[in-house]
């Protein structure tokens, strides 16, 4: 029987992978695509709990649902300031990024 | 093992798998598509907990708009092959040691701690609607409101310049 401990090692097995990507990539954009992963990984930490904890109301798929919203926000803005500073400068490392004006 | 610990294991191989092709691959398209596997055995996880509507949704926002929406900059933007590549040399093992040890802690604490689970026994969709509208009804609306003013502020951040060429970016999923 998959117990509750198996999803919770599971979500922080992906949440430190995330990390590490999030860590050693240089272009904005994979910085971006890791950060979804992490924030998948605390998704699957809310259903969990919502389904082993908490079963008598949907509490935590609530938070799962707004954290979807919050992370599709999220991607949208970061998208948005990747395209333009693709456009206005060269500089496509992220560590080299050290003004968002001008 | 019956057949809920053999499919909770396969998609959870699936995710690893997804993950670490993400951080590792060389190419920025091929970590995309490696997420794209993730979300999805990610969304069969919530289907083995039950809960269709968040597995339904996890499709249709991660791996349909966010995964989409990702490519797409990725064909638009151009970016130098130079900086897609992780990064190597120290940070990157300094980096791996932190994480391992963050991943070990995280596993001491999960396999030394206890949950007073009840009964696992997942709750329909009504029973989240009706969360969601009732409770929580306030958070919902500011979530909407969050959502149009993410959606104004890509369009206003990702416009040209000039007006001749104007390329609105869809913002948010």
């Amino acid at each position: 029987m998959i117990g509750l401990n198996h999803y919770l090692v599971l979500a922080a097995l992906l949440f430190c992978i995330g990390l590490f990507g999030v860590l050693t990539s240089r272009s904005a954009l994979r910085v971006v695509v890791c950060v979804e992963l992490l924030l998948n990984a605390v998704n699957l930490n809310l259903a969990a709990f919502s389904v082993y904890v908490a079963p008598k109301e949907a509490v935590g798929a609530s938070f799962v649902i707004f954290l979807m919203v919050i992370a599709a926000a999220e991607v949208g803005l970061a998208l948005a300031l990747v395209l333009t500073l693709n456009r206005t400068t060269d500089i496509e490392a992220i560590d080299r990024i050290s003004a968002l004006r001008g | 093992m019956s057949a809920d610990t053999v499919m909770f294991y396969l998609y959870a191989a699936v995710a690893v798998a997804g993950a670490l092709g993400l951080v590792l691959a060389r190419q920025l398209v091929h970590a995309v598509l490696c997420l794209f596997a993730t979300l999805f055995a990610i969304a069969a996880l919530y289907l083995l907990l039950g809960k269709e509507f968040l597995a339904a949704m996890q499709l249709f926002v991660y791996g349909g708009a966010i995964t989409v929406l990702v490519l797409f900059v990725l064909m638009l933007a151009r970016p130098d092959p130079i900086a897609q590549a992780v990064r190597s040399g120290p940070t990157r093992w300094i980096s791996l040691a932190l994480c391992a040890t963050f991943f070990g802690y995280l596993a001491f604490i999960l396999s030394s701690s206890s949950w007073q689970t009840a009964d696992a026994h997942a709750h329909d969709t009504a029973s989240l609607a009706t969360i969601l509208f009732s409770r929580y009804v306030l958070p919902f609306e500011v979530a909407g409101l969050v959502l149009t003013i993410a959606l104004i502020g890509s369009i206003v951040l990702a416009r040209e310049e000039p007006p001749d060429s104007e390329e609105p970016e869809e913002g948010a999923a």
